[in-house]
């Protein structure tokens, strides 16, 4: 490659200060990364070796998927109540997040010194807690079962929809909320009036989003112990049972992606309903 | 009988922050449809503000009806929010919500909670929102969304809105500022008649000196936060609007 | 759905519409009863057949189990340090893999410059969607299979992980920018090559950016659960301390858990501002 265009002579690509702390930052971030290899013992000379091998142990140990096994209808029945503990996970979730969206936007929270800060604290700290901790806690608190996934999934759809709904209702027209407050109409009749029609369609979008999510969780929190699909997986890891455990992530995949094309027809749906 | 009286009114949007109103006083009497003129800047929005306590006043009383209106209660202000009727600039419609439910939607400082969620207003309501509709021209558009009429045809949808009150005083903050002339003077003149007709005073803000002189009885004066001019229309002159907008021209 | 073609002449009278919203109500009602039935349903099958309330026992019992957590074991700290770095490494290493992923699925998958649109442009968008649809839990097992337990696997489930939003928002940057520099840069004579570096790489480098940055927020989370399945970091401290029945040191875990997340949370913010 050759350049048609000289450079000035006056020209330099090095300006003193910038440059210096600019390249400074790149090469302290290339020394972490480097070191940060070193550190992992991640052993880079076998590495191609090791992708090229994992084909080879797919190939193997993995294939044929145990198709009939995820046919049975014992499974399909755990197939439902990941279903089912992921919307209903997703529906808790979002009956929390809607008042804690509310009182956590700073243009309509009822108290801006102690409601705003306390709720979002709240969709905070459940946003910041990764799922399958969630999961954990709830299945040594109350034990085996749907219902940890189920609150597990609930705090999980809490801190994703609360923080959104409260973006939105923070990006509202305040024009109809102030001929709200003018005609009189108390604090909830202004939600309903005022907020709540403006942030209708973005709230189901935000509903779809949850469901997927939600789903994408469920069928990995019962891996601890929490219901569903995942405790087939892991009973079947644990046995060594590769070629079912492939099929389950194959029925893993094919659950999400349905739901996912579900969820994007849905959303264009709402989007036309605007 | 004074409707409304106001005294050494100050407001000021900051605890620190500069004076917008720097101790205003007015009368409104029961047939008055008294305009508030002034440059941009002067305070004019704050001061229609301050009436319904959408903005705290910093100092001053409000009487409203003999009632002292800047130290009520988060209920009683309700009450009183109810009697005064406000109409906005930028029409403050709900954009996703029908005509109808627009209309309605004055009413709720009368209406229950419950009734609200499920947008079940009373037969009464019903009947009132839809005389007024067929007032203000809109009776074919009852069942529309508010976002799918004009300008011209949102600022009657707010009027008939502030009609539903049943309110004592009319608020007018700046009703023609988003529309073009012809529709600016046709809203003017609805408002008039419409406060004619169910005797209630007006206070309207306006930024069209033009329309104030043609339409109001009574004009205030405002710069920069200071009560330049009040009085009856007749008695404004063309050297008292250009000592009042002598800042703007600047 | 309303009639308002329906009665343009005829003026709605208060009945009609007395009637059109009790109809409306109705429907409603009707729907939000179906739906609340189904609810109460699935809350039947799935939380109060499926569960154990024997086990669980009263509420008391419960707020004492989960009183267990309440507490730190503070010995425990010196021993996070090590784990919190790797899990704070996996993720920076996880993002970059997942970024070099990126830039062949981008460019695939935006169609103002895919390659060859019938198959290029469907190819990307179906590693976006695999990459985005699969839990991290999922592909750190995947790869813990494949490659065997230790960091490695989850370096790789982070970096396979991120693919999918980090192309599809580096996608969506590439197909809004403005087509006048990629004209100037052909009219100059420049190559494939040369208009990617220097007509579309410059528009889109701020957004894309920021979009890493915001991924490597998120795999921070990610990463620190991965060490559960064997794939490295605070997690396998977590699963440990959690098979030993030593709550306080999980709820310490947590704790720099939730430290590490602070961090990110402060790195990012610094780095979004440095890029904008």
């Amino acid at each position: 490659m050759d350049r048609t265009a000289t450079p000035a002579r006056t020209w330099s690509r090095f300006k003193f200060p910038d440059s210096l702390i600019r390249y400074g930052v790149w090469l302290s971030v290339l020394v972490f990364l480097a070191y940060t290899v070193e550190y992992l013992e991640i052993p880079l000379d076998r590495l191609l070796g090791m992708l090229g091998r994992m084909g080879s142990t797919i190939a193997n140990r993995y294939y044929p998927p145990d198709i009939d096994y995820i046919m049975d209808a014992d499974y399909l029945e755990y197939v439902l109540e990941t279903v089912q503990m992921a919307y209903l996970g997703a529906l808790f979730g979002l009956l929390a997040s809607v008042p804690l969206g509310w009182f956590g936007s700073y243009n309509m929270t009822p108290s801006r010194r102690y409601v705003y800060p306390i709720a979002r604290l709240i969709v905070m700290g459940c946003r910041a807690v990764h799922e399958m901790i969630w999961a954990i806690l709830f299945v040594t608190i109350i034990g085996f079962g749907m219902l940890p996934g189920v609150l597990a999934l609930m705090f999980f759809c809490t801190g994703f929809a609360g923080k959104l709904i409260a973006e939105e209702i923070e990006a509202i027209d305040m024009g109809p909320v102030e001929a709200m407050r003018a005609s009189g109409a108390n604090l909830f009749q202004t939600m309903i009036f005022g907020v709540f029609p403006q942030v209708r369609v973005a709230i189901t979008g935000i509903a779809i989003y949850t469901w997927d999510v939600s789903f994408r969780a469920a069928t990995v929190v019962g891996f601890f112990g929490a219901g569903g699909m995942g405790w087939y997986l892991k009973r079947n890891i644990l046995q060594i049972e590769t070629e079912r455990v492939a099929a389950i992530l194959l029925s893993i995949l094919a659950l999400v992606l349905i739901s996912e094309a579900l969820s994007a027809w849905a959303r264009a749906r709402v989007m036309k309903m605007k | 009988m004074a409707i409304l009286e106001v005294r050494d009114l100050r407001a000021r949007y900051s605890a620190g922050g500069p004076e917008i109103l720097k101790g205003i006083s007015f009368r409104v009497e029961a047939d008055d449809f008294f305009a508030v003129i002034g440059p941009s800047g002067a305070g004019k929005s704050t001061l229609i503000r301050c009436i319904n306590r959408l903005v705290e006043p910093s100092g001053g009383e409000i009487l409203f009806y003999d009632r002292e209106v800047t130290t009520l209660p988060g209920r009683q202000l309700r009450l009183l929010r109810r009697d005064i009727g406000m109409i906005f600039q930028e029409f403050n419609l709900i954009d996703r919500m029908s005509v109808m439910d627009n209309v309605l939607s004055g009413r709720l400082g009368y209406t229950g909670n419950l009734r609200s969620l499920f947008r079940a207003f009373p037969r009464d309501d019903i009947q009132r929102a839809l005389d007024l509709l067929d007032r203000v021209g809109l009776m074919d558009h009852v069942d529309k969304r508010a976002d799918e009429l004009s300008g011209g045809q949102r600022q009657r949808v707010g009027i008939a809105r502030a009609l539903m009150q049943n309110p004592k005083l009319l608020l007018v903050d700046e009703p023609t500022s988003a529309l073009d002339p012809k529709i600016s003077r046709e809203v003017m003149a609805l408002i008039k008649q419409m406060a004619t007709e169910f005797k209630v005073p007006c206070l309207c803000n306006i930024h069209d000196v033009q329309l104030a002189m043609e339409f109001c009885n009574k004009i205030i004066g405002l710069q920069d936060g200071n009560k330049m001019f009040d009085g009856p229309t007749g008695k404004m002159d063309q050297a008292m609007l250009d000592e009042i907008y002598a800042m703007e021209v600047l | 759905m309303s009639d308002t073609l329906a009665s343009p002449v005829k003026k709605p009278t208060v009945d009609d519409i007395i009637n059109s919203r009790r109809q409306n109500r109705a429907a409603k009602g009707a729907f939000y009863t179906l739906l609340l039935i189904m609810v109460v349903w699935s809350i039947k099958v799935t939380i109060i057949e499926d569960t154990d309330w024997e086990r669980i026992g009263s509420l008391g019992k419960v707020i004492a189990a989960a009183n267990r957590f309440i507490g730190i074991d503070f010995s425990l700290f010196p021993s996070l340090i090590g784990p919190t770095l790797e899990t704070l490494m996996i993720a920076c290493l996880g993002t970059l893999v997942g970024v070099i992923l990126c830039i062949p699925a981008a460019w695939f998958g935006a169609h103002n410059i895919t390659p060859y649109k019938p198959i290029t442009y469907p190819l990307a968008r179906l590693m976006m969607t695999l990459s985005r649809s699969i839990h991290e839990i999922v592909w750190a097992l995947f790869f813990v299979a494949a490659v065997g337990l230790g960091a490695l696997a989850g370096v790789m489930a982070l970096a396979v992980r991120s693919i999918g939003f980090i192309a599809k928002m580096s996608a969506e940057a590439i197909e809004d920018i403005d087509p006048g520099p990629v004209d100037a840069i052909r009219a100059a004579g420049g190559n494939d090559f040369q208009v990617m570096i220097y007509a579309i790489l410059p528009q889109v480098l701020p957004q894309v950016l920021s979009v890493i940055i915001f991924e490597w927020d998120i795999n921070i989370r990610r990463s620190a659960i991965l060490g559960m399945v064997g794939a490295g970091g605070l997690g396998l401290v977590f699963f440990r301390q959690m098979n030993t029945f030593n709550y306080h040191g999980v709820t310490s875990v947590i704790i720099a858990i939730l430290l590490l997340i602070l961090l990110g949370e402060v790195l990012s913010y610094f780095a979004r501002k440095a890029v904008i």
